[in-house]
Formats: structure tokens, C-alpha cells, sequence
């Protein structure tokens, strides 16, 4: 009896090393901490996936943008102008400027007086620094140049110098659609209110825990 | 006496079959009203809300001789009706499954029809489990910018939305540290704060399952239950665990989460799209945790977290693409990892403007 149970055991031990040896235990793991050295060695030269971010946005509603630095990648943002409400805005703008002013009742409300400007300082920034006032279907770059509502993040990267290069590499801003090529990011009006583009404080979307309730 | 120990073990079940056996024959049923199926708990798959049984007690009465299974003993009491049948039926199946690893594809395919089927027994409702797998030339990395992120808790909020996390316990994969400026000391943090945000010369870092290269959580894992996949997201085969808590206790980032108890979703905030690894309906004693969304992931959508973040502080991506915004990131900002010296190569970095 004895014998057969000692047995018993050794055979169960050797069936136990059998099915104990390490299957995934060690992995051949190098002892690099530099994961990014290890990936920069993988050349992937086809990467090929079965959806997009295409599938997720609508496709006619993405502009391409303007290479702005070299080696820069052109991706796709949201197209402004399909966003505006009231586009174009020679609609109302059809006189002048000062023609626009001087028509107005005294005391009468501004056309836009809901839009509160904060953002710099007024000696550094002012409505006409954005917008041009001889064409009000357009913004324009500090030297005058003519850029498009859809491109208007040409004129936030003359000041936001980093941010811009940020954007343009993909560590500013926010990834549309999904993450698989070809690539839609936020533009800058997005989500910044171009007036007033701090983030506000507020109360977050849910307390961490609502255990202290 | 290894014999004797066996043997009564044994016993009982060469007692009880024959009881079984022949009350109730395959099909055609012997049993009459007098013999009231037996107190059968739900055995195997109790991932269904409701029911309390775990694992091993199912295990102890199998062996104890209802080895002829609920399945049929229910089948030849007279109310039960054809669902109930099928359920037991489902359920018997469901709890002799394989490994999720050791699945074929017919199997995985057969897994999931039983989950749903059970499901529409229960609710009414149909869900649509997905068992894809991972895309070739894929290893998925996050960067979590702690300069933009401003503590609002919307990636919180999507997180427990999408993954179905029980809502009694208030499980939540995320955890946001408020810390005060010029400081990364977790002991110090605010993990509980009550205010506006964001707090004056505070920032804000988040925290969740990194998918280690190098999982600890893995190793420690006595079933077989956790692995990580070829697109390295690190996933847990919720029929599989036994909740010993190991990896809970191997993890040095605290990724992993426990259900002290049967999650609770309601119906109606159930999301129907669901992946056998991800966020299908979970049940009490298993671990779950932060999956990069696999179930969104894997069809080229964004984590729900990355896509609900208001301020862009999220990304993610595939880091074997050089032409991916995550690449961009790893390659020209100044990032970090936690705990780098402990070698589990987190694929999740924190960066600053």
C-alpha cells in the first residue's frame, strides 16, 4: 500500500513538472529599458489595416492642411466653414465698417456684443487683428495676408509658436475619429474659443468617488 | 491510503448517479411531480446577474454527484418551460469551456452564441460579442499629457460607460491625482477632490492599466487566466479567473480592479457592444481592468476615455507606425514612465507641453 502510494505521488509530481514548465514565464525580454531604441528597430513597411478613421468622421466634412513647416504631415481637421451658422458674413457685413457703427441707434446693443474678448492684451490683440475689415469673409495674418475661416490656425501658430509645432506632430490637440491612419485632429477653434480660448474652471463631470456623499 | 482518501471521496457519487440516471433518462423522462428537481444552484456559468455561486462551490457539488447535471434534472420537471431548458442546456455548456487561449475558432464562435443567446433569455435584449483579434503590426501605446489635463473626470464618466463597470461599487478603471505643483508624490495626492476645476498650482495625472510589455500581473497568475495579446494589451478571461487577487497585489501601478460582489448595470445603460475580452458583463470574484477599450480599439476607434477627454490630453495609437501621432510624441517631448526601474515597460507615457 505503501509503496503503491509513494508511487502514486512521484508519478503525479513528474506529471506535474511536465505541465508546470514555464509557457509564457519567460519571455525573451532584453534587459533594454528603451523600448522606443527597440521600436525604432522594427521597420513595419506595410502597415495595413481594414478601417480608418474615415470610418468614423464624415469624410466631406475634413480639410487638408497647408503645409506649414517642412516635413510637416498634411492631415486632415474638421472643415470650419461647415460649422459656421452664419457664414458668409458679408450677409451682414455689406457696408463698411464705420458705415456698419455709424448706422447703429445711440445706445443701441452691438451686433456681436455677446463675444467678450480675452485673449492677450488689447495693445497686443484687438477683433481687427484676426479679422480683416475690408473683407469680413475672412481673417488675415499680422502682416495682411488673406487667410481662410478653415485655415485659421495658420494665424494662431504666429504667436503660438510651440503649440503649433505640438499640433502638427500630434502631441497637441485631439485625435478625431480614432487612431488608425489617415490622421483627423481638432483644429485649434475646435476646441478653443478663438475670444476667450482658456479652458474655465468648472466642477468636474463626476466626483472622484462619491462615497463622501 | 491515498486509496482510502479517494476512495471516500468517491463514494457519494457511485451513490448518487445511479438516482439520477435513472430518474431521468436522456429524453425520455422517467420522473413524475413527486420527485422536485433537486435545489440545483446554477452551475458553470454564473456570469448572469442575480445568481450567487462561485466557482468552487459549483465545483465541490459537481463532484458530490449532481455530475448528471442541471441541464437534464430541470429538463424533466414539467413547469420549466423550453427557455429554461435551453438555459440550463447553455449554461452546462458555457461551464466547461476551454480556456479562452486554448479556444478554436468554431469554439469562440460557439462561446459567444451561448453568451448572447443567455443574455436575450434574460434581458430580451440582444448583445454582440466580438471575439477579433489582434491587428497585425499593431502595438498600441497611450501618452497622457499631464500639463493639459485638467482634472474634469469626462474620461471617467465614458470609461465606466462604455466598459459596463459595476455601479454600486462605483468601479472605475481611471483614477485622476490632483498634485500640487512641483511635486510626484502619490501619497500626497488628492484622489478625492471635491472642488472646481482646475485647483490653483495643482496638476493633474491619471492612472490606469499601463499594459506593461513585461506584466508582473501576468506572471503571478496561477490559471492562466491574464495574458497579454499580440497588440500588447493585457486582458483577463473573466471565465477563466478564480479571483485569488495576485495580480492585483503584483501590480505596482494599482491597474487591476476586484468584484467584491455581482456587478450591477442596469438594463438600460448596458453597452451592447461588447468583446469577450473587454467589457461584456462581468461577474462576482473575477478581476477586470482598463483594456485600452478593445472592443473599440481593435476596430481603429479611440479608448472612450481619449475620445471624451476635453482638453486632448489623451492619445493613443499605434506605436510600431513611425507615422503615428503616439510616435511623434515618444520621439520629440520629454516623456516619462512610472517606476521605470522596476522593468514592466509600461506602454503608457506621461509627457508634459
Amino acid at each position: 500500500m505503501k509503496q503503491l502510494a509513494v508511487l502514486g505521488i512521484l508519478a503525479l509530481l513528474m506529471v506535474l513538472g511536465v505541465t508546470c514548465t514555464p509557457e509564457h514565464g519567460e519571455e525573451e525580454h532584453s534587459d533594454s529599458h528603451h523600448l522606443l531604441e527597440q521600436l525604432k528597430q522594427i521597420s513595419v513597411d506595410s502597415l495595413n489595416y481594414d478601417f480608418s478613421r474615415f470610418d468614423h468622421v464624415d469624410k466631406e466634412k475634413l480639410v487638408q492642411i497647408h503645409q506649414l513647416m517642412e516635413g510637416a504631415e498634411q492631415f486632415l481637421i474638421p472643415d470650419r466653414l461647415a460649422e459656421m451658422k452664419s457664414y458668409p458674413c458679408s450677409n451682414c457685413h455689406s457696408k463698411s465698417l464705420e458705415a456698419l457703427q455709424a448706422g447703429k441707434e445711440p445706445g443701441e446693443k452691438k451686433s456681436h456684443w455677446d463675444i467678450e474678448v480675452v485673449h492677450a492684451k488689447t495693445a497686443t490683440m484687438q477683433c481687427a487683428t484676426c479679422h480683416d475689415v475690408n473683407d469680413f469673409n475672412q481673417l488675415h495674418s499680422l502682416t495682411g495676408a488673406p487667410i481662410e475661416f478653415r485655415h485659421s490656425y495658420e494665424l494662431c501658430g504666429q504667436c503660438h509658436s510651440t503649440q503649433i509645432k505640438d499640433w502638427l506632430g500630434g502631441a497637441h490637440g485631439k485625435q478625431v475619429g480614432g487612431w488608425a491612419p489617415p490622421r483627423v485632429s481638432q483644429t485649434c477653434v475646435g476646441c478653443h474659443n478663438p475670444h476667450k480660448p482658456a479652458f474655465e474652471k468648472r466642477l468636474p463631470a463626476r466626483l472622484n468617488t462619491e462615497w463622501l456623499k | 491510503m491515498l486509496f482510502d482518501l479517494f476512495f471516500k471521496t468517491r463514494k457519494p457519487v457511485e451513490e448518487d448517479l445511479p438516482q439520477t440516471e435513472g430518474g431521468c433518462g436522456s429524453g425520455s423522462c422517467g420522473c413524475k411531480k413527486k420527485k422536485e428537481p433537486a435545489p440545483v444552484e446554477p452551475d458553470g456559468y454564473d456570469m448572469k446577474m442575480g445568481k450567487t455561486m462561485n466557482r468552487r462551490a459549483a465545483f465541490r457539488q459537481l463532484t458530490a454527484g449532481l455530475l448528471a447535471g442541471a441541464g437534464m434534472v430541470q429538463s424533466c420537471s414539467i413547469t420549466a418551460d423550453k427557455e429554461k431548458r435551453e438555459e440550463g442546456q447553455l449554461k452546462w455548456e458555457e461551464y466547461f469551456k476551454k480556456n479562452y487561449r486554448l479556444m478554436s475558432d468554431e469554439e469562440k464562435s460557439k462561446t459567444v452564441e451561448r453568451l448572447e443567446r443567455l443574455y436575450e433569455i434574460n434581458t430580451g435584449k440582444t448583445i454582440n460579442v466580438s471575439t477579433n483579434g489582434a491587428v497585425e503590426n499593431v502595438l498600441y501605446g497611450y501618452a497622457f499629457n499631464i500639463s493639459k489635463c485638467q482634472g474634469y473626470m469626462d474620461c471617467v464618466n465614458a470609461c465606466v460607460k462604455e466598459n459596463n463597470q459595476d455601479r454600486s461599487s462605483q468601479m472605475q478603471y481611471i483614477r485622476i491625482h490632483e498634485m500640487e505643483n512641483g511635486q510626484l508624490n502619490f501619497d500626497d495626492a488628492d484622489d478625492n477632490y471635491f472642488h472646481e476645476v482646475p485647483a490653483e498650482g495643482h496638476f493633474y495625472l491619471g492612472t490606469q492599466c499601463y499594459h506593461c510589455e513585461n506584466p508582473p500581473c501576468v506572471k503571478v497568475c496561477p490559471v492562466g487566466a491574464t495574458w497579454k495579446e499580440d497588440d500588447g494589451i493585457v486582458v483577463v478571461d473573466y471565465d477563466w479567473c478564480i479571483g485569488c487577487r495576485y495580480c492585483q497585489a503584483a501590480c505596482p501601478y494599482d491597474g487591476r480592479r476586484f468584484n467584491w460582489q455581482t456587478p450591477e448595470v442596469p438594463e438600460e445603460e448596458v453597452n451592447h457592444t461588447q468583446h469577450y475580452l473587454g467589457n461584456r458583463l462581468r461577474k462576482k470574484g473575477v478581476m477586470e481592468k482598463c483594456t485600452f477599450c478593445i472592443q473599440r480599439s481593435r476596430s481603429g476607434k479611440n479608448p472612450a476615455c481619449v475620445e471624451a477627454c476635453p482638453t486632448g490630453a489623451r492619445i493613443f495609437g499605434n506605436i510600431l507606425d513611425p507615422n503615428s501621432e503616439i510616435r511623434w510624441v515618444l520621439e520629440n517631448k520629454k516623456v516619462f514612465r512610472l517606476k521605470e526601474d522596476l522593468g514592466t515597460e509600461p506602454k503608457f507615457w506621461y509627457y508634459m507641453d
